[in-house]
């Protein structure tokens, strides 16, 4: 085993270090470990994000058929509730009669506006809030 | 220092040769595989590695005129269950009581549909609803899985049922304007291919190409929903009242050819289409044909119309030619008669139509010639489809002088509508052209296609040729006037609101060569108002056991459904005296 020749055998050499600006070379040293340890960090953030956003599209696309398949109910109750046997069922509920005869008037003047929706089918109401004052008004209000 | 060169020996080279013989066969099945077979490989490990899902297109909306909806798509899923994830009985037992209430099924049938399933997927529901699919999804039943699809809903039910026709599992359109504008309604599939992880689930950020679905067009019709809803109606009501065993109701635009209602019984209904299609009964099937394109019958003296207008535009007659009617007349040795064994003596061309008398119609033929006025058949459309847009259509027969065993008698009794068979809706194109200004027009059923995007595509009516002169249509319009004006209290034939023009018929059913008076067919053409008309209607009664004529079955329910279908229409009524003015 002593046969191997080790090039380096006979004389081993440290990492030269300048006697002198120790502190500089601290620094220098530190910042590349730190440079070293965010180029190292920054493939496995990204990666993290990556996948991160990965997952928020997924459950965003999921979000995006989950509304689409709403949409179809809900046009779907829609078209049922314009129905012919369901307009004529609450006509019938409201009291309203078919006629035999009807009278028909001719009048020359414009007609009325067109009918208002029932107000149970009208969005509710929500009381209207007073608009908000500007920032600069309790400083307006401060001045004597 | 001294370098010995090693010697080769047997104990060196051999191993060497060896090692490198292996080598080689490595390297060679290297080049064989990233080279020679790469492109294979590729597609294999891509298959392993991409998944790849057809996203099917939203299927298009059926709508009425008016934008009422008669067929609409909504997403709904399909429940099957892993039959590996159900091996454990215990998990089985929970996971079927679980899903029992979703499915509103017994858990011991659910399991039992698995256990059948053997080793594949076991379907267990189809077309669970949208609402409860969330439901069933998040609460996260071990082996069930849901699969999204979509279900053709029509909120109008029965109504146009015929008409609208029905999709099978798969989506496709199988009768009716479903059926018919399958391609436009179905949109075209898209595809999307995406990298997958282990789980089958796609991999974030990984490859990921989506091919969009293109969502198929809405149709809107030309049919209107009340309209069509009240021609059921009626229909319904007329079959009960004189024991018919079918009939048709067809309301129609003369002028533009558009189709406002079309109502025929037997019919598919959706709510008795599973049983319907599920008995292997060939009479029960016969519900998926729409009769009034696809069946044919002798329209009888309805055909005087036609008659009439042919004469009177070639110039061989005139609404006041007249001629004595001896109540028969005799083709090649055949007596014909007319329809009552009566004799009216001296009558007009329009007495000829007032009265429905067969000998008046033989003579405006022999005026015309059999070459002449066959030809005014084919420019009424006769003997060929009239291109409607439904799946179908017959053509219809006439006999001709070339065509084997024709006799003359063949083409007098086609002047009275026999020795000739059409469809309703060949009737309805032809008497159309004859009031509307001479115009034959394609009838159809669909107004516009909207796109996606909310782009509208109006359909123009088509106009097939000239028929007659509009001042020979004029003419007919007010001979058919005097017609219906021989009932002047109104609803015998009359509308009691609107000035109207029609003509009735009543045929016998051909049976084996010869007619049969226990078997007939009582229809009334009618149109409203008179000068002007917005709707033609057709109303044929299929053996009315009964056996009230055309005038006396058809005739009332045609004037009942003018006033109210022109009522609806909000054209102003032409009799009444209660319009106010001021």
């Amino acid at each position: 085993m002593a046969a191997i020749n080790h090039p380096l055998g006979q004389r081993r050499h440290g990492i030269p270090i300048p006697a002198s600006g120790g502190g500089r070379v601290g620094f220098g040293l530190a910042g590349a470990i730190i440079l070293a340890a965010v180029g190292a960090l920054a493939p496995v953030l990204s990666n993290s994000l990556a996948t991160s956003r990965g997952f928020d599209l997924q459950a965003s696309e999921a979000q995006e058929t989950q509304l689409n398949g709403q949409i179809s109910v809900l046009e779907s109750d829609v078209a049922s509730l314009t129905s012919l046997q369901r307009i004529e069922r609450r006509a019938r509920e409201i009291g309203l009669q078919p006629i035999d005869d009807p009278i028909y008037v001719t009048v020359s003047e414009p007609g009325p506006a067109p009918a208002k929706l029932p107000a149970e089918y009208l969005p509710r109401a929500t009381a209207s809030q007073p608009a908000p004052a500007p920032w600069w008004k309790p400083f307006v209000d401060w001045l004597p | 220092m001294a370098h010995y060169k090693a010697q080769g020996t047997r104990r060196v080279w051999l191993p060497a040769a060896v090692f490198g013989l292996f080598a080689l066969a490595i390297c060679g099945r290297l080049v064989q595989l990233q080279v020679f077979e790469h492109g294979n490989y590729a597609k294999q490990a891509e298959q392993e590695l991409l998944g790849d899902d057809v996203i099917y297109a939203r299927r298009g909306s059926i709508l009425d005129r008016n934008g009422g909806v008669l067929a609409t798509s909504v997403d709904t899923w399909d429940v099957y269950v892993n039959p590996r994830a159900w091996k454990d009985d215990a998990v089985a037992l929970k996971a079927s009581q679980d899903l029992a209430p979703f499915l509103k099924a017994d858990p011991l049938e659910i399991r039992a549909t698995v256990r059948e399933a053997g080793q594949a997927d076991a379907r267990v529901m189809h077309d669970l609803s949208y609402d409860k699919g969330i439901e069933l999804i998040k609460k996260g039943i071990p082996g069930v899985v849901t699969l999204a699809n979509t279900s053709r809903v029509n909120p109008e039910g029965d109504v146009g049922a015929s008409i609208v026709g029905f999709t099978g599992t798969d989506n496709t359109g199988r009768a009716g304007i479903e059926g018919a504008y399958n391609e436009a309604l179905q949109g075209t599939a898209g595809r999307a291919v995406y990298e997958r992880d282990t789980t089958g689930d796609p991999i974030p950020y990984g490859q990921h190409r989506t091919i969009e679905p293109k969502p198929g067009e809405d149709l809107v019709l030309t049919i209107d929903r009340y309209l069509q809803q009240l021609a059921e109606q009626r229909l319904a009501a007329a079959i009960k009242e004189h024991r018919a065993k079918g009939g048709s109701i067809i309301v129609m635009d003369p002028a533009t050819g558009e189709i406002l209602a079309l109502a025929t019984s037997p019919s598919l209904k959706f709510s008795t289409l599973q049983d319907d299609l599920s008995r292997n009964d060939p009479d029960a099937l016969a519900i998926l044909r729409n009769r009034a394109v696809t069946d044919l019958y002798e329209p009888g003296s309805v055909m005087k119309i036609v008659t009439a207008a042919a004469a009177i535009d070639a110039g061989v007659v005139g609404p006041d030619t007249t001629y004595v009617d001896t109540g028969e007349v005799y083709i090649e040795n055949v007596r014909l008669t007319n329809w009552d064994y009566s004799t009216y003596g001296l009558q007009s061309m329009t007495g000829v139509l007032e009265n429905s008398i067969n000998t008046g119609a033989v003579f405006m033929q022999q005026k015309l010639g059999t070459k002449l006025f066959q030809s005014y058949l084919d420019r009424f459309g006769f003997g060929k489809a009239t291109g409607v847009d439904l799946q179908g259509e017959a053509t219809g027969i006439f006999r001709r002088p070339q065509d084997d065993g024709y006799s003359p008698v063949d083409v007098a009794t086609q002047s009275f509508g026999q020795s000739i068979s059409v469809t309703p809706i060949q009737l309805m194109q032809a008497v159309a052209a004859a009031i509307n200004g001479g115009n034959l027009i394609t009838p159809h059923l669909v107004k516009a296609h909207i796109k996606a995007d909310g782009t509208r595509t109006d359909v123009a009516p088509q106009i097939v040729s000239r028929a007659i002169s509009p001042q020979t249509s004029d003419t007919i319009r007010m001979m058919l006037g005097k017609v219906v004006g021989q009932d002047p209290d109104g609803w015998g034939r009359n509308p009691s609101k609107y000035t109207a023009g029609g003509k009735s018929g009543t045929a016998n059913v051909p049976v084996w060569g010869s007619y049969n008076d226990e078997t007939q067919i009582a229809s009334f053409i009618g149109f409203a108002p008179l000068d002007d008309p917005r709707i033609l209607v057709l109303v044929k009664l299929d053996q009315n056991a009964d056996l009230m004529t055309g005038t006396q079955a058809a005739g009332p329910i045609f004037a009942h459904f003018a006033d109210d279908a022109l009522r609806y229409l909000s054209v102003k009524p032409e009799k009444t005296d209660a319009a106010v003015s001021r």
